[in-house]
């Protein structure tokens, strides 16, 4: 085997690939249940682990472990297709996210039009898994998923583009390197993209407030109803993952992504750039009760969509020096 | 073309704390009708009551419920006492005035968490249900434990506070207090709690009226039904007792109804405890019963209490009928449920407060629409000539 094979494979399947995202995702998932339950005046994950470290991956190898029962009425195929694409397309779309150096480990000019794309399909995967189910829950979870990808997609996809415009660049780490040469993070310039893109970060991750399409009280688990044993852990492990990338998006576009001053490794820095966004994201998911479905929608198109649209505006003068004309 | 699909609801669903069972028939998030269907709770207990002694009894009926048990061995001990011809002495009176209140308090708490986890609201679920657990300390304090006190007798209360007892009260609830405004104040500014429960679950002050609402749900929609007002009890003239009315008619109005309620608890408490008078807290109470009937009301945490108690000049009852506020309101609550959306359907559900483990007796339900009502003595002679038996 030829050298720079094998360092490929090392880089893409353990560091920093598919083993190191996975544990970071797992981590960041402590970081949200115990930031969630100090917020609620609770312990959160305690026992198992220093301080509850392990706790997720305690519960990924319980699920693992578990009976998986798929209905009969079910659609075999999908049913088993969907955990697999809700773990597959985050991964593939964290090889994008540049982690431990200004260069992602896949990255080129387009990835960030590439990420959104497979982001609306892990969308419509969800959809096609609540189909599949043959529950009447299920139903109900996988129209509401769709539903608000219809509201967020548009605020969220412009939010980026005005850090793409920005930048000069469709490329995930053109942004960053961007950002790194100007000197200046994009939450500085653009604070209402980032604001949007954290609202719709969490309606595309089902966080409350926008986490009706499996609202526990209303429709049991919705879309994950039927899922059980290893489908629901690859199922929950791609949430964690697009959590991770989330964040990690939010942190490349609008935080400037790994760069810092040396000599501190990029990826440190990286890390707490996604640990600040994660923590965000946790805050307000503790911090709001559920929203109905066309609540949320009204919500989105009256008032996000509007806000991108403006920043979209503001980016545009910027760009074309007309406040520096005036 | 709209397609009606058939949704039930319980009996085991994460919404319902208890077996209950709703079919919604909806259209699309829309509920078009619902068909409820009771029973999954029924543990004989008015039968049960007719083997044990007035004094078991009044520990049978406060395991009607776990929430509202002083509810419920309050209302009892009062009719049986009315039956038996005894009076609680006045210490007593007011030291089950103070655990009534202290009660409701509890139960509104609960509830409060509740319906912040129906909507989702897990944040303030955690937070209200920590400051029960004030509440709840005290009653360990005073009673011994948390739920299901023991402390009403037939004549008095089976404990008394001591001085210092009363004083820890005091500054708890005082403290507590504080908290409760807060709440109070919570509900009406979080918009995404208010846009959850605004203009939700509507029924109008007719509607009370016809399907004979009680508690809260009646109080929400302007309707000045409170037993403690209607009918006092315990000492309720003599303490200072506000009556506490909103006309929202929404899910709105019921949380800010329950939440205010908590606030005048908090005060009758605190004025109770400075009234408290000395004296005995229990009498001695005459065991047999003559050949009576007597009724009793009490005001639990979700409305009104009915008792129905028999004397057949034993030591055992003859009948014992509870009534309780629950199922007065389920017929509001089918009401309600009509025409909202599926993601309303739980904090509706959570609104009148339902207390399944309450409400499971004897239900009548006609398919034909024909209302009528037997006696004892009929209902007895029909089911014998329906079995076959006379």
């Amino acid at each position: 085997m030829v050298w720079p094979e094998v360092e490929w494979l090392i880089r893409v399947l353990i560091f920093p690939g598919f083993a190191t995202l996975i544990l970071l995702s797992l981590f960041y998932e402590w970081v949200d249940r115990k930031f969630v339950a100090k917020l609620q005046n609770r312990y959160g994950p305690l026992h198992v682990g220093p301080h509850g470290l392990l706790q997720p991956l305690a519960d990924l190898i319980k699920l693992l472990t578990k009976e998986d029962i798929t209905p009969q009425a079910a659609d075999k195929a999908i049913f088993a297709l969907t955990p697999i694409l809700l773990l597959a397309i985050p991964l593939a779309a964290l090889q994008y996210v540049p982690i431990t150096s200004l260069n992602s480990l896949a990255g080129f000019e387009g990835d960030l039009l590439l990420v959104f794309f497979l982001m609306m399909l892990f969308t419509i995967a969800i959809f096609l898994g609540s189909e599949a189910s043959a529950n009447r829950f299920s139903s109900v979870g996988g129209v509401r998923t769709a539903l608000q990808m219809l509201g967020y997609e548009v605020p969220m996809g412009l939010a980026a583009a005005g850090a793409a415009i920005a930048a000069d660049s469709l490329s995930i780490e053109g942004i960053v390197r961007w950002q790194v040469q100007s000197g200046l993070w994009l939450l500085v310039l653009q604070p209402l993209g980032f604001a949007v893109f954290l609202l719709c970060s969490l309606a595309e991750l089902e966080k409350v407030p926008f986490d009706m399409p499996v609202a526990e009280t209303e429709i049991v688990a919705g879309w994950e109803t039927e899922y059980s044993g290893r489908k629901l852990a690859l199922i929950r492990l791609g949430q964690d993952l697009a959590t991770l990338l989330y964040a990690g998006l939010m942190a490349s576009l609008y935080l400037g992504g790994p760069a810092g001053p040396a000599p501190i490794p990029p990826a440190i820095y990286f890390l707490a750039k996604l640990t600040v966004c994660v923590v965000l994201i946790s805050l307000l998911r503790a911090a709001f009760a559920r929203f109905r479905i066309d609540q949320a929608l009204r919500n989105f198109w009256l008032y996000l969509l509007p806000l991108a649209i403006a920043q979209l505006i503001v980016v545009q003068l910027l760009e074309g020096g007309v406040v520096a004309w005036l | 073309m709209s397609v009606l699909i058939d949704v039930p609801v319980g009996p085991q669903h994460p919404a319902l704390k208890e077996p209950l069972h709703f079919l919604f028939q909806v259209d699309g998030e829309y509920v078009v009708d619902v068909r409820p269907r009771l029973g999954y709770n029924h543990r004989g207990i008015e039968k049960l009551a007719e083997s044990k002694t007035y004094l078991q009894n009044a520990l049978l009926t406060a395991r009607i419920c776990g929430i509202c048990q002083y509810a419920h061995s309050t209302c009892y001990t009062q009719t049986a006492e009315k039956l038996l011809g005894v009076e609680a002495p006045p210490r007593a009176q007011y030291l089950r005035l103070v655990l009534a209140e202290l009660e409701r308090i509890h139960s509104h708490l609960l509830w409060l968490g509740v319906m912040a986890h129906e909507i989702g609201f897990d944040t303030m679920f955690m937070y209200c249900w920590r400051d029960r657990e004030t509440v709840l300390d005290l009653f360990e304090l005073t009673t011994g434990n948390r739920v299901q006190h023991a402390m009403n007798t037939i004549g008095g209360v089976r404990r008394d506070f001591t001085p210092s007892m009363v004083e820890t009260v005091k500054k708890a609830i005082t403290k507590l207090r504080k908290r409760l405004k807060y709440y109070e104040q919570l509900v009406q500014k979080e918009r995404t709690i208010r846009v959850r429960t605004e203009n939700i679950g509507f029924l109008s002050p007719r509607d009370v009226v016809d399907l004979c609402a009680v508690g809260p749900v009646a109080r929400a929609s302007g309707v000045k039904r409170d037993v403690r007002l209607d009918d006092p009890y315990l000492v309720y003239d003599e303490v200072d007792f506000h009556i506490v009315v909103d006309d929202g008619c929404d899910v709105l109005a019921r949380t800010l109804v329950r939440c205010r309620e908590m606030v005048e608890s908090a005060d009758m408490i605190l004025n109770a405890l400075e009234r408290l008078p000395d004296g005995p807290v229990r009498v001695k109470a005459p065991t047999r019963a003559g050949k009576e009937e007597v009724i009793g009301r009490a005001e639990a945490p979700r409305g009104e209490l009915f008792y129905y108690i028999r004397g057949n000049g034993t030591n055992k009852p003859e009948r014992l009928k509870v009534r309780t506020p629950t199922i007065a309101n389920i017929l509001s609550l089918c009401k309600m449920l009509k025409g909202c959306y599926i993601a309303d359907i739980p904090p509706i559900i959570a609104c009148i407060d339902p207390c399944i483990a309450c409400m499971e007796r004897l239900t009548f339900i006609d398919p034909k629409g024909r209302r009528w009502s037997l006696s004892h003595e009929e209902l007895r002679r029909y089911g014998l000539k329906w079995y076959g038996l006379k």
